[in-house]
């Protein structure tokens, strides 16, 4: 999607998802990848307003700290986003808000993010294969739920 | 058989005794009991099927295969509120968390006093609720497979002295792989996809997936079938083959947003005026606490405990833990902020409580969406501004209670609290709707509701449109008002009261 590149999309995941010192850095190849399925998947309208929430962030960037969003320090994008998310204008935060979903679910989602947060799907996966449930019980006489 | 449209080389028509619009709550028991009488029955279902295999534990991939529109349904209104709807086989019960409560009994009387619906009485509903709680397996989330965050969370409840316990579920054997909301990948969760459904088909049922119904068919003011067109797999999309069915009785269960959209599109049993009126939600805050100790989430039940101390309020308190992808939306921060806080996932615990019984009012609406979509206009009403903040303030106490260092809340101004001076503050601010960040709302009930009077009712206690003929609908959107609790439960009872009514009318 062109507005990823228009609005610097590394930066902006860096701006939303911070530095961690026990997490991987972010993957914008691959999260872009995955944004697009998740804004093709999504309704029809969800793509362009994704697109204008980006946009705006541009315009928010220029009108409240005098530059565009791409040459503030990252110290300051990072306090640009808090500020918007801490604001009681629904519009300003739900800006940033709806910027930030996809690209925190994006990140999250990668097994070398969520592992060592204690959450292994794929583990859990395999568990969950040794562990199948079926319904053995005989059913319960049709009478008993008839009206 | 479950049929997908890859299986259906052309066009297709069939006769059928009954043809059921949607397979979760309503249209699953539906399904199972009508055929069980030997009624040849076609389900027609929008979403995919997917079987225990399927469920990776994945959330993105599981809303964006099993939630319509990718889980990303808003209401329209202040705040905008997510709403995310099953698309699936078994239908919202397939994603749901698995709680299984009889419904609140004052709100019964309500219904017979206020809504004429004196039919329905508290006898009949204990019988089929207990026919359905064996069906299901429900019984208690066992403590021990429960996880730590809800024992933790029910440890501050107990502390503070409020009625509290672990909720009735669906689930049989749980081993508390913390997904249910994403597909139960062990089978453990009795959802309509694992328990109606399959036993629909053993007595005979079609289920036909990936297929839109776009008409209901309709001749001399009665319904006699239902048209509907296939969707590719990956696009949504009409794939250019059609299905016909047609019926003697038609079924609508597509829920309480698409069952009145498709009524309005089509200028259909809206005598009333009432067809997409009266929606009504439960809008639900979380709040996220960080403690000292690992608490491990979310392997656990996600939601096994409630808090009922204040249900006569409206306001109920149901857990639970969400995996890191799903988790990260609730904390309100940027940046190194989020990434620090992130980092101690493995100690935070999420918790939630929803407006039960809600004074707010909305509407499902066509506004010619792209696709054919229905929109939701919803504003959340003061009262229930004020209730969504006491559910905050009260899981923020109990989050104290069990030993929190921080407790972190969705309302502006308020997103972090370090102790009970800034949970006074927060209790003594004026909150607005607009000020709650990512709201989201769960149930969506009441757009066709049934009632004893057309004037102001779509169906009758019979689940029968008063308008037309033959034509029922059973799932949530009939449920007059919120049951107080979360309503799969509820919709299954009516959908069982409502097979014996269609059963009787297929056998006249």
């Amino acid at each position: 999607m062109r507005a990823f590149r228009e609005t610097g999309f590394e930066e902006l995941l860096t701006a939303f998802l911070g530095r961690s010192s026990i997490l991987p850095p972010p993957d914008p190849g691959g999260q872009r990848e995955f944004l697009e399925e998740y804004l093709r998947a999504g309704a029809p309208e969800f793509p362009f307003l994704y697109r204008a929430c980006l946009l705006a962030l541009r315009a928010l960037s220029l009108i409240m700290k005098g530059r565009p969003f791409s040459r503030l320090e990252e110290r300051e994008r990072e306090d640009f986003l808090n500020r918007l998310l801490s604001s009681r204008n629904p519009l300003l935060r739900g800006t940033a808000l709806l910027a930030g979903m996809p690209l925190y679910m994006s990140y999250y989602r990668r097994p070398e993010v969520s592992v060592p947060l204690g959450f292994d799907p794929q583990a859990l996966r395999d568990e969950a294969d040794l562990r199948v449930v079926t319904r053995d019980r005989s059913l319960p006489p049709r009478e008993e739920g008839k009206p | 058989m479950i049929l997908t449209p890859e299986e259906v080389a052309s066009d297709l028509r069939l006769e059928a005794d009954v043809a059921i619009i949607g397979s979760g709550a309503g249209g699953g028991p539906l399904a199972r009991e009508l055929a069980s009488e030997g009624h040849r029955v076609v389900v027609i279902e929008e979403g995919g099927y997917f079987t225990r295999r399927d469920f990776n534990l994945r959330p993105s991939e599981a809303y964006m295969r099993m939630y319509r529109d990718a889980g990303q349904t808003v209401t329209l209104g202040m705040p905008f509120i997510l709403l995310p709807l099953g698309k699936t086989v078994g239908g919202t019960t397939t994603v749901n968390s698995g709680t299984a409560l009889r419904m609140h009994r004052p709100v019964l009387k309500k219904w017979q006093l206020a809504h004429g619906l004196r039919e329905i009485t508290e006898g009949e509903l204990d019988l089929i609720y207990a026919h359905l709680e064996e069906y299901l397996f429900v019984k208690r989330a066992d403590p021990e497979v429960a996880g730590k965050v809800a024992r933790t969370f029910l440890a501050g409840a107990e502390r503070l002295g409020l009625s509290c316990g672990w909720l009735p579920r669906n689930a049989k054997e749980c081993e508390g792989f913390g997904s249910c909301v994403f597909g139960c990948p062990s089978g453990s969760k009795q959802s309509v996809d694992v328990s109606f459904i399959p036993d629909a088909v053993a007595f005979g049922a079609d289920i036909y997936t990936r297929c839109r119904a776009e008409r209901i068919l309709l001749r001399e003011g009665r319904a006699v079938g239902v048209s509907a067109s296939f969707l590719d797999p990956v696009s949504g999309r009409p794939n250019g083959r059609r299905l016909e069915v047609g019926a003697k009785v038609v079924v609508l269960s597509a829920g309480a947003v698409s069952s009145p959209f498709l009524l309005l599109r089509q200028g259909l049993a809206n005598s009333s005026g009432q067809v997409g009126k009266n929606l009504q939600i439960h809008p639900a805050v979380q709040t996220v606490a960080l403690f000292d100790e690992v608490l491990g989430p979310p392997r656990g039940i996600p939601q096994a405990c409630y808090v009922d101390e204040f249900q006569g309020e409206g306001i109920m308190l149901e857990g639970g833990t969400v995996p890191p992808e799903v988790h990260a939306l609730a904390l309100p921060f940027a940046g190194r902020r989020h990434a620090s806080l992130m980092e101690k996932y493995p100690n935070m615990g999420i918790f939630g409580g929803m407006v039960s019984e809600s004074d707010s009012r909305g509407r499902v609406v066509d506004l010619r969406r792209a696709g054919g979509r229905p929109a939701m206009l919803y504003n959340l009403r003061g009262r229930d501004v004020e209730k969504a903040k006491a559910a905050v303030v009260l899981m923020a106490e109990i989050w104290f209670a069990a030993g929190a260092r921080r407790v972190f809340t969705p309302i502006a101004g308020h997103y972090e609290l370090c102790g009970p001076r800034d949970l006074r503050r927060l209790e003594r601010s004026r909150v607005r709707a607009s000020d709650f960040y990512g709201m989201s709302a769960y149930h969506p009930l009441g757009t066709c509701r049934m009632g004893g009077d057309p004037e102001w009712s779509v169906v009758r206690h019979t689940g029968e449109t008063w308008d037309v003929e033959n034509l029922f609908i059973c799932d949530g959107s009939i449920l007059p008002s919120s049951p107080g609790v979360n309503p799969q439960l509820t919709i299954m009872a009516m959908a069982m009261r409502i097979a014996g009514f269609v059963d009787e009318k297929l056998s006249a």
